[in-house]
């Protein structure tokens, strides 16, 4: 059986699935065994959800907008008299 | 992104450099309407500071409208956005007083000499959902990933947050794929530790009562 530093080297490319077919088995025999690793897929794969969609709210504010817009126009404006 | 989805950003991208490179004019708002929100969204990430954004992101804008003619179109255009925003950004990251860096190596999981899992692990990943759109968890998660490395970091706001391919975080950081990946692991790592020091004793408190 794998243990549990290889089954954890192996959790990126097991979620990309690009693991190969044995691989992927003796990992999921290790699964089977071991509920602490379990616990450690989860929150692995938990921790790139949370902090993807926290830290895609951002949006532009409306001040910063605004701010960009006019200065935009300014660049429009200079190239403009060229 | 489906393959007829990237076909089209492509030609898009493609028609808006011509235009560009061209001298018009109205290629600029068009080119402002398309990435402003990416390149104000990536350097707010990095800096975490509402004005360096702004500054980031005109200085990006007008690095675009300038230097177009010395895009030679060998990588995609939005990976050379995406490149003058990580240097602007770097650049004022730099001008500032810097905090220490932690080691990325304390948080990496520690085993036994066997190779098996020396530290409790709990699952909190059923649990997060009532949690995650409260301030005090928004605040632990955009900590946590300000505490990341910059090596880490930029690999991990491109691909996980950005949802970039690893193949386009690897033109745009001139990184092997092997390296993107392993760049990418270290940082999940990284913050599924941190993240569970906080949910942990959230579960443990939620508990008590
Ligand atoms: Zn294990």
């Amino acid at each position: 059986m794998i243990c549990c530093k290889e089954c954890i080297d192996l959790l990126y490319d097991y979620i990309e699935g690009s693991l190969d077919q044995d691989t992927s088995k003796s990992l999921e025999e290790h699964f089977e065994e071991c509920p602490p690793c379990i616990a450690f897929l989860n929150t692995y794969k938990s921790t790139t959800t949370i902090c993807r969609d926290t830290l895609n709210q951002i949006e532009i504010p409306d001040e910063v907008r605004r701010a960009l817009q006019s200065f935009l126009k300014e660049q429009k404006g200079q190239q403009d008299k060229k | 992104m489906s393959f007829t989805q990237q076909k089209e950003d492509r030609e898009i991208e493609e028609a808006l450099v011509r235009d560009l490179q061209a001298g018009n004019l109205d290629a600029y708002d068009k080119i402002a309407e398309l990435y402003q929100k990416k390149i104000y969204a990536l350097s707010f990430n990095l800096m975490r500071n509402q004005m360096d954004a702004q500054d980031v992101t005109q200085e990006v804008l007008l690095t675009l409208f300038r230097k177009i003619n010395t895009f030679q179109g060998k990588s995609a255009f939005s990976s050379w956005v995406y490149r003058i925003t990580l240097n602007a950004s770097y650049m004022k990251l730099r001008s500032k007083k810097k905090e220490p860096n932690i080691s990325i190596d304390e948080l990496l999981p520690s085993f036994n000499g066997a190779g098996f899992q020396q530290e409790k692990i709990q699952d909190w990943s059923e649990n997060t959902e009532s949690l995650l759109f409260t301030n005090e968890t928004r605040e632990v998660i955009n900590k946590a990933v300000g505490l990341l490395p910059e090596k880490e970091k930029v690999v991990f706001l491109l691909r996980d947050v950005e949802g970039l391919s690893t193949e386009k975080v690897s033109e745009i950081l001139d990184l092997t794929i092997p390296a993107v990946k392993s760049r990418l692991h270290r940082a999940r790592l990284f913050l599924r530790k941190k993240l569970s020091g906080y949910f942990e004793e959230y579960n443990s408190q939620k508990g008590e009562t």
